[in-house]
């Protein structure tokens, strides 16, 4: 009997003009985000490849110099583009994906107003990921509102009804005719998704058909409950136009209210300073060291390294002061550095945990949680990076000045030899396992799959409540 | 559900005519049965302690003004609304318990037939005719069935949306046929139609009482109860206050009858 209803809902949605038309336009928008962001991700992977080849080779041919000035020539770190980052730019808009390692900084590219940005702004950019996550509800709704209330409107719901035909049946139908007219749409971008990941799959990828799968499953979770919620709307309300503005309300309320709400809520919970402030503090605290993290001094590093090796004076050491002085400035360096990013971070991810705590107030929330976490683009994943890309600095600036502790003596030039520059590795950075970031996004899995669950539950319940006239 | 208690003529309400047995009506197979029942809207009493039976090949018409109670009745024996009081049964099925089950063996041709647009008259069968459940019937005999209840050929394949009410109610009529049903319940069916799809319509109605189906039909139209009704009750403020064999009046008594009752 389901069957029935399914073949016919499906008839009758694909000879409505308003449905063709609305899917065309969806489907189109769909295609070309997935074809634009796969473009633009391409382009972006070959600009890195070909600047990441242009950094080593010059830090390779950077010639005899001293290691210490080697560490301020720097080097640049691109985080790497996972398969799936194509669909789902996530932060890395806002945060960039190349860091500047050099010598006494560790540069501050989470600092970005863009951190903040809402789902509104980034409206702007047409993502497939925006599609999906705001466009397709849509469709669901224009697809779905009238199930029961049109039924109702038309004086179509007695007649069926009297079939014989159980409310359970009818709205599985109803539900399964929505989702097949979906699957028209879904289906071809779901086609040209995993080509273009089969095809140029960029950068070292944890398995990106497992990632995709649980990224598709995530956002038939969450179209599943539009339909749903659609269903229910319909279910309930007395008239297919009620019904509408009903669940416009809430497509309005998911996509753009809860989005922003969620921001203010999350930054007045747990703020952040602004770029200004926290570039001052480091200056501040790197300047003159805070209680416990104090900043090195130089005779103090000289005379006990004298004391350490028994000597007079600084020519007799077998090490150079200044490598060692140098060194001991960056560690410094790098406990404020913890200290502050650190503290920046975690205020980060409180607030991602206000983002998905809220999702209970709205599916899109947890989604587009998910949809970046899977995509590789979120911030959990970029200070996954950035965490990667210090402790390689740190490993650089440690090579640097303990070459120049160990082959120089204080007051001597030093010059190391261009061959000195190859035998530093090249930055490489594993991306994080699918089970890392299901284990960092388990709170969004579960509001999904409770959202799902709920939606589906009083669909049911107002189903077979719904008055028939 | 016992169908032997409304066998017997039940007792007459104090200042009404007496209703008239199945059994003095020449049936003994009640497919429609209401006993006692009571349908309240807030203070409004839509449906007051209505007994009424219908047998197998009796057409039995409710006649009464707006608000009379007529549709209210329909909607109860097709399980839309829930009685305060009292049981409706279809087929021997309690229609409080087993509506499915009571659905299932019974058609319902509103005043208005409505139908999906944007699928032809076929597929409008198909559809209902699969919904109910029986016998799954070709397309050539579904095409059969509409051509049989009247349906132009040409249209059997044109959208709905191109149909007129008589030929969307004579789909109705299909979806009935097609589903086999053993009791039909119409609520006002041929509101609207010309006399000539009127008059194909009570044929159709004819067919399906030869075929032993019970049918309820809420009316206006003295002429066609008196025409097509096998028993005729009158309702009014949700009583039935008074039932009438049609072989024992002519129109003019039905007429005189019926305006006796709605002056009262």
């Amino acid at each position: 009997m389901i069957r029935h209803i399914v073949r016919k809902e499906f008839t009758d949605l694909s000879r409505d003009g308003r449905f063709r038309w609305c899917a065309a336009i969806v489907g189109v928008l769909l295609i070309v985000s997935l074809g634009s962001g796969w473009v633009e991700a391409r382009r972006a992977e070959a600009a890195h490849s070909a600047a990441r080849e242009t950094a080593r080779e010059h830090w390779e041919s950077q010639g005899a110099k001293n290691p210490h000035s080697a560490a301020h020539y720097g080097i640049y770190a691109f985080k790497p583009r996972l398969p799936l980052s194509f669909l789902d730019q996530g932060v890395d808009p806002y945060t960039g994906t190349s860091v500047w390692l050099e010598a006494h900084r560790q540069n501050d590219f989470v600092m970005r107003p863009a951190q903040d940005a809402t789902a509104g702004q980034r409206l702007g950019a047409l993502t497939a990921a925006q599609v999906l996550q705001h466009l397709v509800p849509l469709l669901i709704i224009l697809l779905g509102f009238g199930a029961l209330a049109g039924e109702r409107d038309q004086a179509t719901l007695q007649q069926l009804l009297a079939t014989g035909v159980s409310r359970r049946d009818l709205a599985l139908g109803k539900a399964l005719g929505v989702a097949g007219a979906l699957a028209l749409l879904l289906i071809p971008a779901a086609i040209v998704g995993s080509a273009a990941i089969t095809i140029g799959s960029p950068g070292p990828a944890a398995p990106p058909f497992a990632r995709g799968a649980v990224l598709a499953a995530s956002y038939l979770a969450y179209f599943g409950v539009f339909v749903a919620l659609s269903l229910a709307i319909s279910a309930w309300v007395r008239s297919a136009r009620t019904a509408l503005v009903a669940l416009l309300g809430i497509w309005v309320l998911n996509g753009l209210v809860a989005p922003r709400v969620a921001v203010d809520l999350s930054k007045w919970l747990h703020p952040t300073p602004s770029a200004v402030e926290f570039a001052r503090t480091m200056e501040r605290e790197i300047g003159s060291g805070v209680p416990g993290i104090e900043r090195p001094d130089r005779g103090e590093t000289t005379a006990r390294l004298l004391a350490e090796h028994g000597v007079e004076t600084v020519d007799d050491l077998p090490v150079n002061v200044i490598g060692v002085y140098l060194q001991e400035s960056e560690e410094f360096a790098n406990q404020i550095f913890d200290r502050n990013y650190g503290a920046l971070w975690n205020r980060f991810e409180q607030q991602g945990l206000v983002h998905e705590a809220l999702s209970v107030a709205a599916p899109l929330l947890a989604v587009r949680t998910l949809s970046m976490g899977l995509a590789g683009t979120d911030v959990q994943q970029h200070r996954h990076f950035a965490t990667a890309a210090e402790g390689y600095r740190r490993d650089l600036m440690r090579r640097m000045n303990g070459d120049l502790a160990e082959n120089s003596r204080t007051g001597e030039t030093y010059i190391a030899t261009p061959d000195s520059w190859a035998e530093v590795p090249p930055f490489r950075y594993d991306a994080p396992s699918l089970g890392w970031v299901l284990q960092n996004r388990s709170l969004s899995l579960a509001m999904l799959g409770l959202w799902l669950l709920g939606a589906f539950l009083v669909a049911g319940s107002l189903v077979r409540r719904a008055e028939v006239a | 559900m016992s169908t032997q208690a409304v066998l017997e003529t039940p007792a007459a309400a104090p200042g009404e005519a007496p209703p008239i047995s199945l059994r003095e009506a020449g049936f003994e197979n009640p497919l429609l049965e209401a006993r006692s029942l009571v349908k309240r809207y807030g203070n409004l009493e839509a449906v007051a302690g209505l007994d009424l039976s219908v047998a197998a090949g009796e057409v039995y018409c409710l006649l009464g003004p707006n608000g009379a109670g007529k549709t209210t009745t329909i909607h109860l024996f097709l399980g839309f609304l829930e009685p305060d009081s009292g049981s409706v049964g279809v087929c021997g099925f309690d229609v409080g318990r087993s509506a499915l089950e009571a659905r299932r063996r019974l058609a319902y041709v509103p005043e208005q037939v409505m139908l999906y647009r944007n699928l032809t008259g076929l597929e409008n069968l198909e559809y209902f005719a699969a919904l109910g459940g029986g016998e799954t019937l070709s397309t050539e005999r579904l095409t059969e069935i509409l051509v049989d209840v009247g349906l132009p050929g040409p249209a059997v394949g044109r959208r709905v949306a191109e149909y007129s009410k008589g030929m969307r109610q004579k789909v109705g009529i299909a979806i009935a046929v097609a589903k086999n049903a053993e009791a039909l319940l119409l609520d006002e069916p041929t509101s609207g139609l010309d006399p000539k799809a009127s008059r194909e319509f009570s044929e159709l109605i004819e067919t399906l009482r030869g075929r032993g189906v019970a049918v309820l039909m809420a009316t206006h139209d003295l002429f066609r109860a008196k025409e097509l009704g096998t028993r005729i009750g009158i309702m009014r403020h949700g009583r039935l206050v008074t039932e009438l064999g049609t072989d024992e009046i002519g129109h003019a008594d039905l007429e005189r009858i019926y305006l006796e009752h709605m002056h009262e």
